[in-house]
Order: structure tokens, then C-alpha cells, then sequence
């Protein structure tokens, strides 16, 4: 089993690995760090540009393949990510910025499959009731409504609703205030600003496993296996539970590794709308910096983040489906 | 048993009263129709759609401003007789820029839709007629693109294309056909087993006209279904490339890039916000019911199947 987990866990790495590759090269190909220095007063000629850009392993007088050689090295020796073409350091940009992004998208993930989950298990037992009903128009409008118009919708409230109580419940802009010490007064801090994003990003997220659970459980519920479940005596709310839901959550857990790319799409909107300093906010800025090396590093993250995923649905898996332990 | 029989020919001759009868003669596009029209949320879906259509393509010639026109006299005004839906800070309509962004939000959804379905629907069919190694290979890469960061990746190659959006099709074409690819090739594995297939290749038709005269047609009901959904997918892309100011960019305009200018004016100027996100709700709601309606009409092991 833990042989299971730690093949699978390599074979996530492989993909990481080839995944920042691919990153490089396409970034390398459409950003052009010297038009950084293009409308510069005094006006800056080329080959100077060039020697500013040469220390970053930026300059285009080296050819790809060898910038491409010295990126790789440098980070599977040194753990440097490289430079910006103004010369920041990436690593020092990404090691605070990845931490705050990686709460936003690991909670707003665990909280969103918790919620579907048990939805869908409301669902399936209710089926076609007044609940089940109401639920799915929800599912319905959460899973195709853009992210985008969410969070401006909760923006627009909490504005409202801060306005209304004549004090700041929620945060609207920001990680955290600055200047805030002790363990509860943090800790409060972080919630307020913490909470909207968060329900935006759950609020598209947990439709979809809903919606799967719900048909899934719906299927094994008439299988033959939970009717001798009854009929040895379980009631049908203890045969769903103990025996139904848990082969119907094995494939929810298999397209939860799925499902993070589109999780940290919505955290890229979702940070830039609520001014959060996340990776999200680093991705748009690399791109309009033309910043090769901050954006491949942004597509580590986004991979490692998907690794992640991937490797705990494969855990849940392991532990939910006794044919995997055997082989 | 033969006396109380009665044959359809002599039921027909007063079917006009009779439902029954009468549904037993439906072609198979007739039995389709049917059964989508019995769906009521994908009928409410179908109309929503027509008229956000009829809007995109006719709605801005309804005022005589054009999403490009400045009103210098109506800086940030609330919807009026003369600007239906206001005008922002700068004193464009808001009007005629939803109309303009929903036109351009749908032709580029529609279109990179079709693409992706043609990419997908080869590739996916190829993989599962050919089996062995080049069904690995091809799955590997859909596997892999699939978990790399593609939105990323669009914003990438989209941020240097300059705002045109023929540019932002080839993009989201190019990186968006892998999910609609695997369910493609989920379907085809089910096919490529079956005895018409296995007749057309030992009378020796070669591998292409076999995916296209017969494994495409055969899921073409369930890729109408994967095509409808496809069009919800490519708006959300475009509408958070251009969002984020990476797709359609200014003079043209999209939903994305509306919503981009109504969140600076989110609380002085709400309606700039609210009516481009109401169309794009809308649009986005209104095709994924027509596909949940279209999925249930099709599909022979549907719930809804069964009655005519």
C-alpha cells in the first residue's frame, strides 16, 4: 500500500517535471524581458540590454538551450528559481506569496468536498424532495456561474453588510491587516479576511461533486449488496452510509485531482479580485513584466498544488477500496 | 389475442385525437424534439438562449449609441431613457457594450467549441480505434496536458497576442480540447468492440474513414451534448483571460473585459457591473440546461427516455 502511494507520488513528480519544462519554454517563447527596458528615458541600446539581462540567465545572445540547462541546474542543485529581468529574486517573491495561495486553495478544496459529499448523500436520500430539488438548482447555478461574477456578487454584499452594522465584519481587499499582534486577535483577523474568498471559491467548487455523489449513490442504493444490507436488518440510512457511500465516493475522490487546475484558476481570479498577494496576483504581474522565470515558477506551484490533490485522492482511494490494498 | 389487435395502419386513420397512437410514427428527430420539449428547465434554457441571440446579433441597433461612442455629457449616469443601461465613468453606453460583449463572447465560445469537438472527436475516436501503443501515447499527452497549469498557459500565449480575437480562439483551441478528448475516447472504447466495426476493417477501409463514416457517428448524439457543454467551459476561460486583461482588450470589447471596468465602478456605478454579469450568467446557465435537456433526450439509458 504505502509502496502504492509512493509509485504513484513519483509518477506525479515526473509530471511536474516535465510540466515546468513545457512552462519554460512556452514562456520563453511569448515573454521578451527586453522590452522591459524598451521605453526607458534615456533610451537604452540592445546590447546593453542584453548585458543587464545576461547575469538573470535572461539575455537572447545565449542560445535557448543553454538558458534552458543553466534554469534547470540552478534549481536542482541551488533550489534558485532565477531572477526577474529588473533582478528580483524569484524565490523570494514565491516562498511568501505560495503559502498564502496554498491556504486559499487546500481549505476552499477540503471544505468544497466535504459539503458536496455530504450533499450528495442528502440528495440521493431525498431524492426528488423538496431539499433534493432545491439543491440541484443550486448545484446548477454554482457549477456554471463564473467565478468572477461570484465574488464581485459577495464583494457588493459584504460592502453592504459592513456599511449596515457601522463596522468592518469582513474584509474585502487584502490577506491579512498589517500590525496586528497576539494569537486570537490574529487569528480573528485572518478569518475575516479568509472567509469571502473562501466561500466563493466553495461555492463553484462543490456542484460538481454533489452532482456525481448524488448519481453515483442513487445507482449503488438499488444494488443488490445494500439490499441485503437492509434485509439483514440495517436500516436504509445505515446501509447508505456504511455500504453505499463508501464504493460511490471512490471515483468522487479519483476527479478531485482533476478538479485543481480549475481550482487555482478560480484562486488566480479570486485573489485578483479581493487584492490578495498570492500566486494568483504574481501570475499577472510576471506576464505583464515578462518575467520568464517568476511565471514558470507559478506553473510549479499550480503543478505541485494538482500533485498534491492527486496523491490525497489516491490516499482516500487506498483506503477506501479494499482492491487496490491487494495488488 | 388477434381480435382485440389493432394494426397502426387502421389506428392512423382517426389519429388526430389519439396521442398514442400518433407518437408511434415519430422519426427519430421527432422523438428527440419531443423529449427535449418535455424538459421544462431545458425549454426555459432554450428560450433564454434564442433571445440572448437575437440580442447579440440585433440588440445594439436598437440605440442609436455604439459601444465605441463616448458621452461626454453622461459621465457615470443610472440607466435612463436615453442610456437603457447607464453609462460608466468614462460615458460609454453600457448598452450597447453588453450587446457587443455578449456577440463577441458567443461567437468565440461557439467557435473554439467546434474546434476542440473536431480535434477531440479525431483524436479521442483514433485513440480507441487504434488501440496498443498509440492509444498510450495519445492518452498519455491528453493525461499530462490535463494536469498541466493551462490556464496559465493560455494566459501566456494570449497575453502576447495583442487583444484580437480570432487570436483568442486558435488559444483556448489549442490548449482546450484534452478534457472533451478522454470522454471521447471513454465513449469510443465502448464502440470499437462492436461487430460493424470489426466487419469494416477485415473488408480492409482504412483507419480515418473508419473513425469518421463509423465510430463518429455512432456517439455523434452524446458530442452534441459534449459540444453544448464545451461552449460553458470556453466562456468561463474567456471571460476570465480577458478578466484579468490577457483576451479581448480595449477598443474591442467582451464580457470579461465589461466586468474587468465594473468592478472599479462596483459601488459608484453598480449597473456597469450588474447587467454585463446578468447576461453572462445567463448565457452560461441557459446553454448548460440546454445540454443537461440535450444529454436527457439522447441518451437512451436516460432517466427521461422510455416515453415518447
Amino acid at each position: 500500500m504505502i509502496k502504492y502511494i509512493v509509485r504513484q507520488a513519483l509518477s506525479w513528480l515526473v509530471r511536474i517535471f516535465f510540466a515546468v519544462n513545457l512552462t519554460y519554454f512556452v514562456a520563453s517563447g511569448f515573454l521578451n524581458p527586453a522590452s522591459n527596458y524598451a521605453g526607458r528615458f534615456p533610451p537604452v541600446q540592445p546590447a546593453q540590454i542584453q548585458q543587464i539581462l545576461k547575469p538573470y540567465n535572461l539575455s537572447t545572445d545565449d542560445p535557448l538551450l543553454l538558458r534552458w540547462w543553466r534554469w534547470l541546474t540552478g534549481i536542482i542543485l541551488h533550489w534558485n528559481w532565477g531572477y526577474s529581468p529588473t533582478g528580483d529574486f524569484v524565490n523570494g517573491q514565491i516562498g511568501y506569496r505560495a503559502g498564502i495561495s496554498a491556504q486559499l486553495m487546500l481549505i476552499a478544496t477540503i471544505l468544497a468536498f466535504a459539503i458536496g459529499i455530504a450533499l450528495g448523500l442528502y440528495q440521493a436520500s431525498h431524492q426528488y424532495k423538496v431539499g433534493d430539488r432545491i439543491w440541484q438548482v443550486v448545484s446548477i447555478i454554482g457549477l456554471n456561474t463564473s467565478i468572477i461574477v461570484v465574488a464581485l456578487v459577495v464583494v457588493f454584499a459584504a460592502i453592504q453588510l459592513n456599511q449596515a452594522m457601522g463596522f468592518r465584519v469582513f474584509y474585502v481587499t487584502g490577506a491579512a491587516s498589517p500590525g496586528i499582534s497576539g494569537f486570537l486577535p490574529v487569528l480573528a483577523d485572518k478569518v475575516q479576511h479568509l472567509i469571502l474568498p473562501t466561500i466563493c471559491l466553495i461555492f463553484i467548487t462543490f456542484p460538481s461533486y454533489a452532482m456525481l455523489q448524488r448519481s453515483l449513490l442513487l445507482d449503488n442504493i438499488s444494488a443488490d449488496y445494500v439490499r441485503t444490507a437492509r434485509a439483514k436488518g440495517l436500516r436504509l440510512p445505515v446501509a447508505i452510509r456504511r455500504h453505499a457511500l463508501r464504493t460511490s465516493m471512490i471515483p468522487v475522490m479519483v476527479s478531485l485531482a482533476f478538479s485543481i487546475p480549475g481550482i487555482f484558476t478560480g484562486a488566480v481570479l479570486t485573489e485578483s479580485i479581493f487584492a490578495w498577494n498570492g500566486m494568483g496576483n504574481y501570475l499577472v504581474s510576471t506576464i505583464g513584466n515578462n518575467d520568464i522565470n517568476g511565471a514558470t515558477a507559478v506553473a510549479a506551484f499550480a503543478a505541485l498544488m494538482t500533485a498534491i490533490g492527486a496523491v490525497l485522492s489516491d490516499i482516500f482511494v487506498v483506503w477506501l477500496d479494499p482492491r487496490v490494498r491487494v495488488s | 389475442m388477434s381480435d382485440i389487435t389493432v394494426t397502426p395502419a387502421s389506428t392512423n386513420q382517426d389519429a388526430p385525437v389519439t396521442t398514442v397512437a400518433s407518437s408511434r410514427h415519430h422519426s427519430r428527430m421527432g422523438l428527440y424534439r419531443r423529449r427535449f420539449a418535455r424538459n421544462i428547465p431545458a425549454d426555459v434554457g432554450l428560450g433564454i438562449f434564442v433571445l440572448l441571440v437575437l440580442a447579440a446579433l440585433f440588440g445594439g441597433r436598437l440605440t442609436h449609441w455604439s459601444y465605441t461612442d463616448i458621452d461626454f455629457l453622461a459621465l457615470t449616469t443610472p440607466p435612463s431613457a436615453d442610456h437603457w443601461f447607464g453609462t460608466d465613468r468614462t460615458g460609454l453606453d453600457v448598452y450597447a457594450m453588453t450587446m457587443h460583449g455578449l456577440g463577441r463572447s458567443m461567437i468565440i465560445a461557439v467557435t473554439v467549441s467546434l474546434l476542440t469537438l473536431i480535434i477531440a472527436s479525431f483524436l479521442g475516436a483514433l485513440a480507441a480505434y487504434l488501440g496498443h501503443a498509440s492509444e498510450k501515447i495519445i492518452l498519455g499527452i491528453v493525461n499530462f496536458l490535463l494536469v498541466c497549469p493551462i490556464f496559465l498557459l493560455e494566459a501566456l500565449v494570449a497575453a502576447k497576442t495583442g487583444g484580437n480575437w480570432i487570436w483568442l480562439i486558435a488559444v483556448l483551441t489549442v490548449f482546450g480540447w484534452m478534457g472533451m478528448c478522454r470522454v471521447i475516447w471513454q465513449l469510443s472504447t465502448s464502440i470499437r468492440e462492436r461487430d460493424f466495426i470489426s466487419a469494416a476493417r477485415y473488408m480492409g477501409i482504412g483507419g480515418p474513414v473508419v473513425v469518421f463514416r463509423h465510430m463518429i457517428p455512432n456517439i455523434g448524439s452524446l458530442m452534441v451534448v459534449e459540444f453544448t457543454l464545451g461552449i460553458v467551459g470556453t466562456v468561463m476561460s474567456e471571460t476570465g483571460l480577458s478578466f484579468l486583461g490577457f483576451g479581448i482588450k480595449v477598443p474591442d470589447v467582451s464580457l470579461g473585459s465589461l466586468l474587468t471596468s465594473g468592478q472599479t465602478m462596483l459601488y459608484t456605478a453598480p449597473w456597469a457591473f450588474f447587467f454585463p454579469a446578468g447576461a453572462l450568467l445567463l448565457l452560461t446557465v441557459s446553454v448548460a440546461l440546454i445540454g443537461d435537456g440535450l444529454r436527457d433526450a439522447l441518451d437512451p439509458n436516460s432517466a427521461a427516455g422510455g416515453r415518447a
